[in-house]
């Protein structure tokens, strides 16, 4: 019986996802049909000549994530690494469900946080590089490292507290100090879940929608003409969460490709995000081997 | 592609006939300042369940009611040509209830600088790049910031038929886009050298400043009220309701206090002008 109910359920569970997943795709035909891979590959989103190209919004995504990691990941590697190998249990429960609170702020209220200090700080900090607003990539990816950062510690701190403690002690009784333990037993054995952390959180920072919305200038078609120079940090830009988040979703009801065009855009951003979430998973797993 | 629609209505029908009395409004944030004003006097006064909203501005409102999502519109803007094809189901009804004006606002460092009013050429130079700065107009060295309004809003409709003569006709540009009317002044108020497209009325002369358009002849038209009514300011817009059909049940109230004298005080409130002014010469 309970056995039975458990396949029922998760046949459920998986069948809502190829559903969602089947749906966008088929929403999203007439675009793939009329750009081919361009959809994927083209530079330029014109709404109003019917020309889709998603490149500039993948990238968007994609760096704003990958600002929020670079800058969240010294942070909660560290808080979890000290939470984990030096606070007795007690206080690193009180901490961890401090810190995990954080997670449960609702993003809005991020966002009206990166509206009120963080992008007029961006705005005055770099001014000697002369951007335009505060509205900028760099902007949004910090704000998105505070909200990842929650996520990055407890998984951290997880993945650290799993490694057991008789390692440790070993390694102490032959003369290595704390922090060499640290760095020679604890980190190397929970590399397969701090990797499982960091995709999560990348993930996470991926799908974000309105906290991103608020800050990151909401500039179509701006892709960099180098990807290795940090200026462009500095330009407003768009990411696939905050063009669908957008009014364009209200237009693009009632005209089949531009609709399709907006529902391909949910296909990447799910596309994206479940890959990176299945590997993150799948790293969690092995460590639990 | 055509189910999604249909699949949205059903779960509007069916919340629709949970609670039968709420009337549910959505659209423009322009319009929406009166109406949701009006809204809490209506909810006061003869309990009425009104809920005012502002997705995606008069678009929003009109794909909205297009879809039965909700049975009154707030539009800044006519229903086009191409929404009535898109619906052919609904009898797009507006229901002139004022007119605004939209205005060409800076920053505070801008009109200190010494712009005051641009000339429409100038304002399309901007529009397509071919100026960036604000030395090229008048102005001290400084580049200009332009936060274009996002399609679907009224603002933006007014603007590109006064610019280019039809919307359609507008170049395909890329600037950074803002959305609601708060959003806009504290954008442009927040950033050196801003410009952007806004209803006139939230131009407080303090933080954001409206430009004065300069005609071929030289003269200056400042979006005052007077000017506004005679159309010799060139920017303004009408502001309607829209139902399907004529107005019924919770919406025939609303409509009714917006067109009454004390409505129409709300109108005049948020700074546009009301029917009366109109006809006045």
């Amino acid at each position: 019986m309970t056995r039975a109910l458990s396949w029922l359920f998760s046949l459920i569970a998986l069948v809502a996802i190829a559903g969602v997943v089947g749906l966008f795709a088929w929403q999203s035909v007439p675009v793939w049909r009329q750009e081919g891979w361009g959809y994927l590959t083209g530079v330029k989103w014109f709404f109003r000549q019917h020309q889709f190209g998603a490149l500039p919004m993948i990238y968007g995504s994609v760096v704003v994530a990958a600002v929020a990691l670079l800058l969240a990941a010294p942070i909660g590697f560290g808080a979890a690494i000290f939470t984990a190998e030096y606070l007795p249990r007690r206080l690193r429960l009180a901490l961890k469900i401090l810190i995990e609170l954080l997670a449960g702020v609702p993003s809005v209220v991020y966002g009206l946080l990166g509206i009120l200090l963080l992008r007029d700080w961006v705005y005055d900090a770099f001014a000697r590089f002369d951007p335009l607003s505060g509205d900028t990539l760099l902007t949004a990816g910090a704000l998105l490292a505070v909200m990842v950062l929650p996520t990055i510690f407890t998984l951290s701190d997880d993945a650290l507290r799993s490694v057991s403690s008789a390692q440790r002690q070993t390694a102490r009784s032959l003369g290595l100090t704390r922090a060499e333990t640290i760095f020679s037993v604890s980190l190397p054995q929970a590399k397969a879940g701090l990797s499982a952390a960091l995709l999560l959180a990348f993930g996470r920072a991926l799908g974000e929608t309105i906290a991103v919305f608020l800050v990151v200038g909401r500039q179509d078609n701006n892709l960099p003409a180098s990807l290795f120079s940090l200026r462009p940090l500095l330009d407003p830009g768009q990411t696939l969460t905050s063009k669908l988040g957008g009014s364009e979703t209200n237009i693009a009801y009632g005209d089949p490709k531009h609709w399709a065009a907006m529902a391909g855009l949910g296909l990447i951003l799910l596309v994206m995000t479940g890959v990176v979430t299945l590997l993150g998973t799948g790293f969690g797993r092995k460590s639990d081997a | 592609m055509k189910q999604l629609p249909f699949v949205l209505s059903v779960f509007a029908l069916a919340a629709g006939s949970a609670f039968a009395e709420t009337l549910k409004v959505n659209g423009s944030t322009t319009v929406n300042l009166p109406v949701a004003e009006a809204a809490e006097i209506l909810r006061a006064e003869q309990k009425l369940d009104i809920q005012v909203d502002t997705q995606g501005g008069s678009s929003g409102g009109i794909s909205m009611l297009g879809d039965g999502l909700v049975q009154v519109g707030m539009l800044s803007k006519h229903v086009s040509d191409d929404d009535r094809a898109k619906y052919p189901a609904v009898k797009f009804n507006e229901i002139h209830i004022g007119e605004d004006a939209v205005a060409l606002i800076v920053s505070k460092d801008v009109w200190d600088g010494g712009v005051h009013a641009l000339t429409r050429q100038q304002i399309k130079d901007i529009y397509e790049s071919r100026i960036t700065n604000w030395k090229d107009v008048g102005g001290k060295p400084q580049r200009i910031a332009f936060f274009n309004k996002e399609p679907g809003r009224g603002t933006w409709e007014v603007f590109a038929h006064w610019t280019y003569g039809s919307p359609k006709d507008a170049p395909q540009v890329s600037f950074p886009e803002v959305g609601g009317n708060e959003e806009t002044r504290n954008k442009v108020a927040g950033t050196r050298g801003a410009l952007s497209q806004l209803s006139s009325s939230w131009a407080d002369g303090k933080k954001v400043f409206a430009l004065g358009i300069k005609l071929d002849d030289g003269t200056v038209v400042e979006p005052t009220n007077e000017n506004i009514s005679t159309k010799k300011y060139p920017l303004s817009r009408p502001l309607f309701l829209l139902t399907n059909g004529e107005p019924q049940g919770a919406a025939k109230p609303l409509i009714d206090f917006v067109l009454s004298g004390r409505g129409q005080d709300l109108i005049k409130k948020h700074g546009y002008l009301r029917l009366k002014d109109l006809k006045e010469p």
